[in-house]
This record gives structure tokens, sequence and C-alpha cells, in this order.
């Protein structure tokens, strides 16, 4: 098998950039019916940047699975500098220069950096394989691409914006003339992410297409050449970026104008009502994912708590409301300790808690709307009489959840396996919300929302807070702390590393915060 | 009622149909081979197991009475389903409590009605009690309950083996058989010389009983929301274990109650080999009836209904072997297992009729 690198590391990546134009793409999935493209036209121009943005499900990552031959269209053409062509099989779009870096990597821990670049295509020597040779042919790409990465080090040891650059780099390698990169800043911290546009700019200098799936439209402005725009699987159009805004492009993902600022009247803490003391909690692993880690958050107060993914959210989230045990520290309601208490008794309380997973662990999607709604409530003398639970008393409540809350096509004593991410998670709010808590722990509210429900979710939060309800909002959506929160907490791997208070900090003082930089390093 | 209700309930009804019908034309491929015409033989097939020509010669009453069992153990098996538990244990719960109506069925006295009450009661109480710990050690050690269940029928057949052939062996005979329990005891039958009487009643009941329980009260939905969704259930609050074990004691208790309904209804006293698979058939019931007490009665009078067909129209008006009857019901049961091969069906003829309806299809 011939490598495109020859032996002595010198590289032929000769090859133009890969124009591509896509027309008349339909995809109909009859399981969920969905038309996820509807006559999508869509047209790359060869080595430009071109952002491909919408909400979550208007078709973006089914257009490019399309290109990419992972998903088969009903109808339509593609054609690559000019010429038509068929593209059944991701082997068939690699052959062509397309490549793809999907938003979970496919890379393999415990490989070193160039033994995952090289996999499958290893140079050997009487079939043992030669690393010298390997970490030589690697260190030549990334040089050649400006892609500093150590070629020994171990993947798995690596942090996530290294693991992508290794995804791009394994792209590079088979010669892609045009990488998608789907949603690839979900994972970084804002420094990160600005390294990664770095990445990507140098890409294109270097005769690189680059498709660039996201949602965030800031990150359009700054990266993209050119940006189209998709809504419920139809190409809403395709703007040179120096001839838009975000205002523009938020109205054309949406349909209608979005605010972009919550309305949020300064917050009026009160008395302290969620107390947690130098909590420790160990996962079953043996890692210690929260340490020795204090906070309060007041009546009337929305505390954000940012970092990066699997710098111990879920733990703490989970010890806080009672799905996991904590191995030390004390945890406080109203004064009261509920350290060691059941979720009922805390719930009890006066506790709601926003779960990150709402499909398996916040709903029962195989049940009826009802029995959804009653879960953390059924034990109350309203809801259960003599044993037997008060059915129209529980359709009343889901009632009450589905108009206060708007949840679209839902109805009491019906199924709610159809309902879109939006409604789900005003099902979940509706629930948690019902029993007037004194104290809420969201975690990752709005993830995998669009922009609308996003919109809701957080004006909900906001209005809990004002009636003055103590909020723990957690989250790795920078943005979303920085338009909720009262008080910014930063955790990095598993401490709080800051406190700021949200009217002075600045994106970039949280990012660096999050990477596990100082502030005082920088200043 | 919504689309999707509908269509589940079209599935829930054509799936079986579709399995039986499935079931039965293979079949008649041996009834060719051996000499007969399936039409005539599956004619005679439902009429010994469906018809009812006069009171007194009614097959259809003998199937229900066959039928009784199997509803009891398909209960069992559904509650224990519903909770989470792949219980299937039934054939031991089942076995104790006909050894609890064989025993206390002579060797205490006591007055009609009182005398059974008792005895069901009790023989319920030992069949929870054996379902429970099982249910324990998978919840407090995560053993798993297939395996233990199934250690535990072993057990369980063993015991009433001995049980019959010594303490509580009746005469010095060639077969090993309990003494017959009192008149006192039995469970009255509505017709002279059939044993179809008050245990399908409470079957019925139970049917009826179980279906509140799940659906309507506390710790039936706190058992279907920890055996469905187990994350969510302990998020809001539920209890996931205990609601397991209450499950397997209620699982238990109906496994039970039906080895002494057909000790006290039906067979009167313990025979050697007594266990004939009874709580087995209890999964396979609850399995093909949707996991839903419903399901489970129209399934167990189906099951009766074509063995008794079998071995009453079949050997006996025709020259065919009885064990057909087992080799249609083996041939069902394989066409539900291989349900996706309808789902897909059905699937694909909603794909067909679906896409003529997508709009963008027209361009293509």
């Amino acid at each position: 098998m011939t490598s495109p690198i020859d032996g002595r590391g010198g590289m032929d990546h000769q090859g133009p950039p890969l124009a591509v134009e896509m027309s008349g793409i339909t995809k109909y999935f009859p399981s969920s019916d969905v038309l996820a493209n509807d006559h999508v036209d869509f047209a790359v121009a060869a080595g430009e940047v071109h952002a491909l943005v919408g909400e979550n499900g208007a078709g973006k990552t089914t257009l490019m699975n399309i290109l990419f031959g992972l998903v088969a269209p009903d109808s339509g053409s593609i054609r690559v500098d000019g010429r038509p062509v068929r593209i059944h099989h991701p082997d068939d779009a690699i052959r062509l220069g397309i490549d793809m870096v999907h938003q979970h990597f496919k890379l393999v821990p415990s490989f070193t950096v160039a033994e995952n670049i090289l996999l499958g295509i290893e140079p050997t020597r009487a079939g043992f394989v030669r690393a010298a040779d390997e970490n030589a042919r690697v260190r030549a790409l990334a040089d050649e691409f400006g892609l500093p990465v150590d070629p020994t080090a171990r993947v798995g040891d690596l942090p996530v914006s290294l693991q992508q650059r290794v995804e791009i780099l394994k792209a590079l390698q088979r010669d892609a003339r045009l990488l998608i990169l789907d949603e690839p800043t979900a994972v970084l911290t804002p420094q990160e992410s600005q390294e990664l546009f770095g990445v990507i700019r140098a890409l294109a200098a270097r005769g690189r297409t680059v498709i660039f799936i996201t949602h965030k439209l800031v990150e359009v402005i700054e990266v993209a050449h050119h940006v189209s725009v998709m809504r419920r699987g139809r190409m809403v159009g395709t703007k040179p970026v120096a001839e838009t805004n975000v205002r523009e492009l938020a109205r054309m993902m949406v349909g209608r104008e979005v605010l972009f600022r919550v309305n949020k009247p300064p917050a009026r803490p009160g008395r302290p009502v969620l107390e947690v003391d130098r909590l420790t909690v160990t996962r079953q692993d043996g890692v210690q994912a929260v340490a020795d880690l204090s906070l309060t958050v007041r009546a009337g107060e929305i505390v954000g708590v940012a970092g990066v993914s699997g710098n111990g959210q879920t733990e703490l989230v989970d010890a806080v409301t009672g799905m996991r045990p904590a191995d030390s520290g004390t945890i406080r309601l109203l004064g009261q300790p509920i350290t060691h208490l059941p979720v009922w008794d805390r719930r009890a309380s006066g506790m709601a808690h926003i779960p990150e997973d709402r499909l398996t662990v916040g709903l029962n999607l195989q049940t009826t709307l009802d029995e959804n709604v009653v879960v953390s409530r059924y034990r109350e003398p309203q809801f259960s009489r003599a044993g037997l639970l008060v059915r129209e008393k529980i359709a009343a409540l889901a009632e009450w959840v589905v108009s206060r809350f708007s949840v679209a096509a839902a109805r009491p004593g019906e199924d709610i396996a159809t309902l879109s991410g939006g409604n789900l998670q005003k099902v979940v709010l509706g629930r948690e919300l019902s029993g007037e808590p004194t104290c809420i722990v969201a975690n990752q509210p709005t993830r995998g929302l669009d922009v609308g429900s996003i919109e809701f979710v957080h004006q909900t939060l906001i209005d809990a807070r004002d009636r003055g309800v103590a909020v723990l909002l957690v989250s790795v959506e920078l943005d979303e702390i920085l338009a909720l929160a009262d008080r910014i907490l930063v955790l990095f791997r598993g401490r709080i590393v800051g406190e700021l208070d949200a009217a002075t900090a600045t994106e970039e003082d949280v990012g660096i915060l999050m990477a596990g930089g100082t502030l005082e390093a920088v200043s | 009622m919504t689309p999707r209700r509908q269509r589940q309930l079209l599935d829930a009804a054509l799936i079986p149909l579709l399995a039986i019908l499935s079931g039965l034309v293979l079949a008649s491929i041996f009834v060719l081979l051996a000499k007969n015409s399936p039409l005539v033989a599956y004619r005679e097939l439902f009429r010994a197991g469906f018809g009812c020509t006069a009171l007194a010669r009614c097959g259809f009453l003998t199937t229900l009475e066959r039928a009784t069992p199997l509803i009891f153990t398909g209960l069992s098996a559904v509650v224990a389903f519903r909770s989470g538990m792949f219980s299937i244990g039934q054939e031991g719960q089942f076995v104790l409590g006909a050894m609890v109506a064989a025993w206390l069925g002579y060797a205490i006295p006591l007055p009609p009605v009182v005398h059974p009450a008792l005895i069901l009661v009790l023989a319920m109480a030992v069949g929870a009690a054996y379902a429970y710990v099982p249910a324990v050690l998978k919840v407090r050690l995560n053993v798993n309950e297939i395996i233990t269940t199934i250690i535990f029928n072993s057990i369980a057949i063993l015991f009433m083996t001995y049980l019959v052939n010594f303490p509580l062996r009746a005469t010095r005979g060639s077969t090993a058989v309990t003494r017959p329990i009192d008149a006192t005891a039995q469970l009255p039958e509505f017709l002279p010389g059939s044993h179809w009487g008050v245990g399908f009643v409470l079957a019925i009941l139970a049917v009826v009983l179980v279906w509140i329980y799940l659906w309507r009260s506390v710790t039936g939905y706190e058992q279907r929301m920890a055996g469905q969704a187990p994350g969510f259930a302990r998020y809001g609050g539920i209890r996931g274990g205990r609601a397991a074990i209450r499950g397997m004691l209620v699982s238990g208790a109906l496994a039970g109650a039906a080895g002494a309904i057909e000790v006290l209804g039906v067979h009167h006293q313990v025979l050697q080999g007594f266990s004939v698979g009874l709580g087995f058939d209890g999964v396979l019931v609850a399995i093909l009836g949707q996991v839903h007490p419903v399901g489970v009665l129209l399934v167990s009078v189906l099951f009766a209904g074509i063995r008794l067909g079998a071995q009453i129209g079949l050997q006996i008006t025709t020259n065919i072997p009885r064990e057909l009857g087992g080799g249609i019901l083996a041939l069902i049961i394989l066409f539900v297992s291989a349900r996706s091969l309808y789902t897909d069906l059905l699937a694909w003829v909603a794909r067909v009729t679906g896409r003529q309806r997508a709009p963008g299809k027209e361009a293509a």
C-alpha cells in the first residue's frame, strides 16, 4: 500500500483546494417522520472557510453526512470541482479529498498521537511498526500546517483541544482537500476556540477548503468567508460574512427577531439557601471528582458554575441533589443538613433539579406526560390517597405544565416520546417549578436546545430568581453563565479556582480560569 | 386517541394474530405429513378446545379451567418484569404453593371457606418469601436474578419430590402421592364433573387487581418507573431497590396462589412429577401477552385451548398425536419472538405509504 507521504518526510499535498456544489438534496427519515433536507442547494468555493449554521434539527449535520457518504440522500446531486460524483460511503468521500471531523472523536486513547494519525498505514519493516519513522512523519506533517503536537504523547492524556488537532491532522494526512468540522468549538474554552480559528485560517491559507458547522454566530463572523443558514431542513440563504451581522443571521436561523440580552433586573440576594461546605466526591473509578469545594447560593440570586466539561460538574450536582453520595463535607438547605438525605427528602425540603440528561434522567420517554410530571410529587396527599394515585389531580398538574409553559403538542394522558427537545425541557421545567421550590439546581439546562427554547429556559430561571428562588446554574456554555449568573464560580479539576462578579467579569477572565490559569499571571 | 396510541394497539393485536396464523400455516405441513387435511385437523382442534355444544360437554370450560394456573403464573411474570426484575422463578414458587395446599389441605381441620382461604393466604406468603431471596440478592449484591431464580426452581422441585416421596407420602403403592385434601379445603366447582370453578373467578379477579395495582396504585407506579427508567426513578426520589423487592413479593405471591389453586381446585393432591412447567409457561404467556394483565388472560386461554384441542380433538378424533399442539404453540412462540419480522414489515409498509406523502419525493 502506498502512503501519500513519502519516506523522507517530504509532503505531496499538491492538489488544489476543492469546490463542492450540492443541489436539490432531499432526505426524509421515515422512522422519525422528519424531512431533514428539503431540496437543499449548497455551494462552497475552493479554498474558502464556509460556515454552516442553523438550530438543532435544522439539517446541517444530515447535509454534511450526505456529503461525507454516511447518509444516502433520497434525491439530489453532488458535484466536486464541477464533476458530478456519487458518494456512497466515507471511503468514496476520502478518495475525493473530502474528510470530516466529528463532534465525538474517533481516536484510540491508549495509542500515541503518531499511532493514531497513521493507524492502518503504519510504516513497517518485516512486519514491525517503525515508531521512529512514524514520529518523524507526523512531526513533518504538523510542521507543514503549523499545528504543533507531540507525536509521542498518548492521546488519552491530551486535552480535548489537542485531541481535536490530532483528528484534523489525521484528515490532512489522508490528503483531505476539503475538511468538514462538525461543531468543533462545542468542547473548547474560548482561548482554545481562538487557537482553532488560527488553525482554520492556516488551513485556508494552505489551500484547503473548510466547512465549519456551528450555532455560535459570533464565531461565524470571526472566521468564515461565507455563511449558509439552514432552518427546518431548508436552506434559508448564503451570504458573504462581510455583508451580514449576528442579528441578521439569528433572524434567518430562527425566523424571527431574537432577544440577545436576557431581561434581567439586578439581583436582590437574601438569606443563604444552599450551603455546600468542603464537599469531596469520589467517582466509582477512584478519581476524586470534587475536592474540598465550598459554595453558597442565596435566595434570589443565580450562582453560575463555569468550567470545561468533565471538571466535576456532574459529580457536584449529583452530590448536591442526592443522586450520588458525598465522601465528606456538608450540604445544607435553609440551614438544615441534607448531606445524607435521600433524594425524596431533599425534594420535600424544597430542592428542584434540572438534570443534564433529560432523556433518561429528567424524563421517562416510555410513558405518559402525567406520569412524568408527577414523579417528584406523587407522594403528596393531593396526588395519592389510600395508596392509589389521584388521576384527576395528576392530569390537572399535567394540564397546568402544558399551559403555563406552553408545551406544544403535549396533552395530559399521552406519551411524550415524540416531543421535541425544547418541549421536553419545558416539561422538566414545568414539573420542577410546579412544587414552588426554594432552590433549583440546573445542570446544562439548555444543552441541545434551539435558540428559541434557550431564550425560554433562561427567562424561566430568571423569573424564578426574581421570586426569591436560589438558583445554582452549572453550564459549560460560557455565554449562558455570563448572561444569567449574578456571581460566577469557575470549576477546574473539581475545585473552585475563582469567583467573579458577573457585572464585571469578562469572557477572557473566565476562560483563563476555566483552562486552569490564574488572573494574576496575566495581569 | 392519538395516532401513536392507535398504532400501538394495532401492533399489540396484529402481531400475536400474525404469529398465530404463521404458526398454524407452518404446522399444517406436519399435518399433511401425517396424511391428514389441515383444515379438518384445525376444525377438530378448535371444536375440542374452544367449542361448546352443551354445558355438560363443553371443551371451552375445560380450557378455562386449564388456563387458570397460566393466568396466575403469567400475572406473576408480568409484575416481576414490570418492576425491572427478569424473574423466571414462577415454577419454584408455584410448586411450593402447591405443597402448602397439599399438606394443609388435610393436616388442619377447618370449616369450608376458611380452610381454602387460609391455605391460599399461606401459599401466597410462602411464594412471596421464596421470591424475596433472589430479589434481595439482586438489589443488595447485584446477583443476576435470572440465574438465582433458575436455581431456586430446581431446589423447589427437588424439595417437592422429597416431600411427596417421604414425609407426605400417603400410601405404600407404586406411585408417590400425597393424601387427598379434605372436602372442606376444596374449591367449589360450577359444574359437576368439571374442575372449572372458583379458581377461574379468582384468576379473573387477579387480572383486575394486578391491573389496578400496576397502573393505579402508588407502589405500582414506583415499580413501573423503576423498571422502565431506573435513572428517572432515582431522580424523582423513588427507591428503585425497594420497588423491585415489592414487585418480586407480589410476583411470588401470585405464583404461590397458582400452585395452591391448582391443588385445591383441580388435583386435590400432589403426585410425583406434579410440576409440568406451568410456572415456566407463565413467562411465555407474559411475553406473548405484551406484559399486560389482559394480554395474559387472552394468551392463557389460547394456550390452554390449543393444548386441549390437540389432546382431545386431534388425538381422539383424528390420528394426529397430541404433541402437535405443543408443536403449534412452539411455532407461535417462535413467530412472536421473531416480532421484528412484523415490525420491520409494518415499518416497511409505513415507509412505502409515507414516502408518497412526504413532500419532495415527487420531484425525484
